[in-house]
């Protein structure tokens, strides 16, 4: 076992762990924190992939903002205990929560994912870039050349979101600030 | 990986880590002395020679002090709480350099953890990640002020992580670079980014106390209206780590503030770089940090919302287009 496998190890467990969690921990802040350590430990495995720059997004975007205002809203609301429908094996089994639904829906995702990826590992570069270790500069000219288009409809998406918010929250009959 | 072994990497963690811990220590020292001068009095005198051992003393005290726990409060986050607020401020010096490598004996010793190509992004991201603990320290104490200390400071952090952020595109715009070291090189081949960059600087200085939840900026723990904030329920150790949290995050910003705008390891008037350097301005920096203390009363909630949004963010923008104008204009290169 050398560094990188301890530390992958650790990562994919702390990863798998925590995901776990976060659908069968009673409290949603709890649940809440187990999700910000789910993306924490994505970070880190990006990390190890040596993708420098997902690795600080995925932290600043998903760990960061994202949770951020999950847990804003957990604490403007009164929400604390999810009710446990979890009495006897019977109800424990058919719970959509813990039961034998989660378990057969997640095993198939996986396989989905896992056959997807089987069919396209051919055309997918394998290789590691040769000598291309500024991730950064890459990935700013490819977002900004080849998919400049889709960039931008992603950024009309978050407008037309962020106005929709704003129209949500407006009081009748334009009160002043 | 590149000869690291993880060992190594364990052992100057470790390093770091008591490092910062006794700078903490002797930080909060010289604060209590330079606030003492200012306001005409002595300060720690009393333990050991001019108030030196005082930090041992307080140690001890936080040490020993009950471990209490409300009973409402949510035993799981309330316990994480606090560790999560060290974990990520000691995590964010992580990537922060102090120097160019030394050689010892044909030993090589790196001055910083670990030096990704995107250091300056990695900072920013575990520094956002402060909130949490602090949101949810306040929330698990289930007490009211507690709460209301959380809502400010998290909300204060939020809007001015922007402004910082605006500031500190300026300076990588300016470098042409994420990394710190090359940042850093980049001043010593042209002058220290202040000069081009001084609005930057400014926003960026403000930003750091606002982001540190400092006097003037300590509306999270206006004492008068909310006892103490977010840790109002916490005493002992717990609340040793949140107070060394954000002494810890005052130096990662310090030391980001040296490298990014006053040319970090470089000397001044040409002289060579050393880790000397960048040690003093960090202390420069810091004493800033208590100057600005002293010398401002506490600003209202709403107006330090309405300059962080109206004022401080607005000017970043404009300071950025007249960067990116510098920069094609020829500007650096």
């Amino acid at each position: 076992m050398n560094g990188p496998m301890v530390a992958f190890a650790c990562l994919a467990g702390l990863t798998l762990y925590s995901a776990w969690r976060v659908a069968t921990a009673p409290q949603v802040t709890h649940a809440a924190l187990f999700l910000a350590a789910t993306f924490a430990g994505v970070a880190g495995l990006f990390f190890l992939l040596q993708a420098d720059f997902l690795a600080a997004v995925q932290l600043l975007l998903y760990a960061g903002a994202v949770m951020t205002v999950v847990i804003f809203a957990i604490m403007l609301s009164e929400m604390r205990e999810v009710e446990s429908d979890a009495r006897g094996w019977r109800s424990l089994l058919l719970s959509p929560r813990l039961g034998i639904v989660p378990l057969v829906g997640g095993v198939g995702l996986a396989a989905i994912l896992l056959s997807a990826y089987h069919r396209a590992a051919p055309s997918w570069p394998l290789s590691p870039l040769p000598a291309a270790p500024d991730s950064t500069r890459f990935i700013a000219h490819a977002l900004f050349h080849a998919y400049a288009l889709p960039f931008e409809v992603a950024s009309v998406l978050l407008l037309a979101a962020m106005i929709g918010a704003i129209i949500l929250t407006r009081t009748e009959g334009g009160a002043k600030g | 990986m590149n000869g690291m072994s993880l060992g190594y990497v364990l052992v100057r963690s470790v390093i770091l880590i008591v490092l910062l811990m006794s700078a903490f220590a002797y930080f909060m020292v010289m604060e209590r002395k330079v606030i003492g001068y200012f306001q005409l009095r002595w300060g720690p005198v009393r333990v050991g020679p001019w108030g030196l051992l005082q930090p041992l003393a307080d140690a001890l005290k936080m040490l020993a002090k009950e471990d209490a726990q409300p009973l409402a409060a949510d035993g799981l986050v309330f316990h994480v709480a606090p560790a999560l607020t060290l974990f990520v401020a000691l995590a964010a010096f992580a990537v922060i350099p102090l120097g160019p490598a030394l050689h010892i004996g044909g030993f090589l010793l790196p001055l910083s953890i670990a030096n990704p190509s995107t250091g300056l992004l990695f900072v920013l991201a575990v520094a956002s990640l402060g909130v949490y603990g602090i949101s949810l320290g306040g929330w698990a104490s289930q007490s009211k002020y507690a709460l209301l200390g959380s809502l400010r400071a998290s909300a204060q952090m939020v809007s001015y992580e922007l402004a910082l952020g605006m500031a500190v595109i300026s300076a990588v715009v300016l470098g042409g670079s994420l990394s710190l070291p090359r940042l850093v090189a980049q001043q010593s081949l042209h002058t220290w980014a202040f000069i081009p960059d001084i609005l930057g600087f400014v926003i960026f200085v403000i930003c750091s106390v606002a982001e540190t939840n400092r006097a003037p900026f300590d509306l999270a723990e206006a004492e008068g209206e909310l006892v103490a904030g977010f840790h109002t329920e916490y005493s002992g150790f717990r609340f040793a780590s949140f107070v060394m949290a954000e002494y810890i995050n005052m130096f990662t910003l310090s030391a980001l503030g040296a490298l990014l705008f006053l040319g970090g390891w470089n000397g001044p008037f040409g002289l060579g770089p050393s880790v000397w350097w960048l040690l003093t301005k960090m202390a420069l920096y810091l004493f800033l940090f208590i100057w600005i203390r002293v010398t401002f009363p506490r600003i209202r909630y709403d107006r330090l919302m309405q300059f962080g949004w109206k004022v401080l963010v607005p000017i970043g923008f404009l300071n950025l287009i007249w960067i990116s104008v510098f920069v094609v204009g020829g500007g650096w290169r």
